[in-house]
This record gives structure tokens, C-alpha cells and sequence, in this order.
């Protein structure tokens, strides 16, 4: 079902206004600024401010965090399920990624609290 | 909604009158639990891989045809009825998550109903400006239930895809209309007034 003249040039603004309110909506917000690492040799806390990549040493292996335009993610990990891997990237605080295998929690430090719900 | 039957005869008038007062009614009920099964059929799919926050909006396929079958009132009820009899149905009313989602869909139908009045603009426009204002609609709540503004921080990404997924939605929603109206049009064509 073709869509009308008005309709591509309605939708492309919608889009466009999003998209270009993005980058003020964006520096205005209060994303969490360091995560909190927790492993069994121990507890860190990594900025992210500035990019990085470092390895956290788990009960069963290695997992590879990655620190990226302050977001955290785990790239790679010795688990057999991957959960923490397929958590992808997080920003929000209080929001998190776990390697249970290996003993390794990743949360994101900040003063808001977040609900985790799902809309019906 | 327009059901001005031409009559075939005088005495056909009670059954045409009954039939055009009772087709909203069905129309409405029948497309108030096509949006509730639409969504919870989607609630029951994977999150999506990237925005699991965010998701097509099947159920929002009903009140665009509502919308435009029967009007504002029409789309009101699907909209807003079906947040609350799935929200009933989950044991999410009145909780944060079941406000959140009913002022989407508040959001999401005044906004359809305003912009089905510009001319030029098919259900696929509607669709993609409810489907913006219910994903608006949902962070301005999360922002003040949170009492922080830093969930807003997801809304541009947010409502671009929203609207391309609204233009899907929009034109699920118009082949749908185009056939339930052709066959409303033959009905009127052989002068049917009563239902099969």
C-alpha cells in the first residue's frame, strides 16, 4: 500500500525533528557517569567519560568490557550463555550487566532510579 | 460514522436504522479485542535486539482503523480500553508501568485524531504521529515517575524509530480499512440492509 506525497514528507520531518533534537536532548540528560565493577578479586569503578577496553579476570575465565560513548558492554565473555554479552550496551543508572558464571557485575553509578518495566 | 444505507424500500427503514446503530457497536467491540490480542501477542514476543524498550506497536493497527471507520470516539475507546483490559488482564493497572501506558496511548490517540484532520495524510501520517506522541507520551510519565529527567535522554533515537515503525503499522492499518470499506460500499451496492 503506497503511501501519499504528504505522508513521505510528514514522516521525513518526524524524523528529521527527532533526530535533530537528539544531540540537545541528549547533553541536557544525566546519564551515569562510572560503572562499578564487582569481580571476585574485587571491586573498581571505571569512568565513562573516556572510552577504554580492559579485561576482568572471572572465576571461570576472562570477560572483556568495553567502555564506549558512556556506555558499558561486555564484549566478550568465558560463560557458557552468554547473557552478559547479549545484555548489549547500558548507560542508565542503576542499570547493569552480569556475568554470573564468572562473578562479574557491571552497574552503572548515578542519582536516578530507574524502574525496569515492560508496557503491555 | 456515515451509514446513510440508500433504502431499497419503505420497510426496510427499521431494519436499516437497527443495523446502522448496531454496526459501530461491533465495529468497535470487534476492533477493541483485535488491539488487545495484537498486544498481547507482541508482549509475548522477544524484546527487540537493540531497543528492547521500544516495540512495533501492533495493536495500534486497531485504532488507526478505528479511527478511521468510526471517528474519534471510536479510536478512543480501542486505544484507551485496550491499555485497560490488558493492563486488567496482566494485573498491571494502576501501577507505574500501566500509567505509563496509558498516557502513551492518550498521547497517541488525540494526536492521531488531530492529524487524520489535515488534508493530504494517509493512515500511514496518522500512525506515525500517534506512534511518536505515544512513545513522547510514555517518557514524559517515566520522567515524572522517576522524578528525574534522565530517562528523556532516550527519547529522540526513540520517536525517529517509532515513526518508521508507525509507517508499517499505518499502512497494515490502510489495507485494512480500504477492504472493510469496498465491502461496506458492495453491501450499499445490493442494498443489503440487514446482516448475513
Amino acid at each position: 500500500m503506497p503511501m501519499t506525497r504528504g505522508d513521505h514528507i510528514f514522516v521525513g520531518a518526524l524524523v528529521a525533528a527527532a533526530l535533530l533534537v537528539w544531540p540537545l536532548v541528549a547533553s541536557a540528560g544525566s546519564a551515569g557517569d562510572t560503572a562499578l565493577v564487582t569481580g571476585p578479586e574485587g571491586v573498581s569503578s571505571v569512568s565513562l567519560r573516556a572510552d577504554s577496553a580492559f579485561v576482568v579476570q572471572g572465576r571461570i575465565g576472562e570477560v572483556d568490557v568495553l567502555v564506549e560513548n558512556g556506555t558499558v558492554s561486555v564484549e566478550e565473555a568465558s560463560c557458557p550463555d552468554q547473557v552478559c554479552v547479549h545484555t548489549g550496551a547500558v548507560s542508565a543508572p542503576g542499570a547493569a550487566v552480569a556475568c554470573v558464571p564468572n562473578g562479574v557485575i557491571i552497574t552503572i553509578e548515578g542519582d536516578g532510579i530507574e524502574y525496569d518495566a515492560r508496557i503491555r | 460514522m456515515v451509514l446513510s444505507t440508500t433504502l431499497a424500500s419503505a420497510e426496510d427503514g427499521r431494519a436499516t436504522r437497527a443495523l446502522a446503530s448496531s454496526r459501530p457497536v461491533a465495529t468497535g467491540a470487534v476492533l477493541l479485542a483485535l488491539a488487545c490480542a495484537l498486544g498481547l501477542l507482541e508482549a509475548s514476543l522477544p524484546p527487540l535486539p537493540v531497543t528492547p524498550w521500544l516495540r512495533f506497536g501492533f495493536s495500534n493497527i486497531a485504532v488507526v482503523v478505528a479511527l478511521a471507520l468510526g471517528g474519534a470516539s471510536m479510536a478512543a475507546v480501542v486505544g484507551i480500553g485496550r491499555v485497560v483490559l490488558v493492563s486488567l488482564a496482566t494485573g498491571a493497572i494502576f501501577t507505574p508501568v500501566f500509567a505509563m501506558a496509558a498516557t502513551g496511548a492518550a498521547f497517541s490517540v488525540t494526536t492521531m485524531w488531530v492529524v487524520s484532520r489535515v488534508p493530504g495524510l494517509s493512515p500511514v501520517g496518522w500512525s506515525s504521529a500517534g506512534s511518536a506522541a505515544h512513545v513522547i507520551g510514555q517518557f514524559l510519565a517515566a520522567a515524572l515517575l522517576l522524578g528525574s529527567p534522565g530517562v528523556v535522554v532516550l527519547a529522540p533515537p526513540s520517536v525517529a524509530l517509532a515513526v518508521v515503525f508507525g509507517a508499517i503499522v499505518g499502512s497494515l492499518a490502510r489495507s485494512i480499512i480500504s477492504r472493510v470499506q469496498n465491502e461496506w460500499t458492495r453491501e450499499r451496492g445490493r442494498g443489503e440492509t440487514t446482516p448475513r
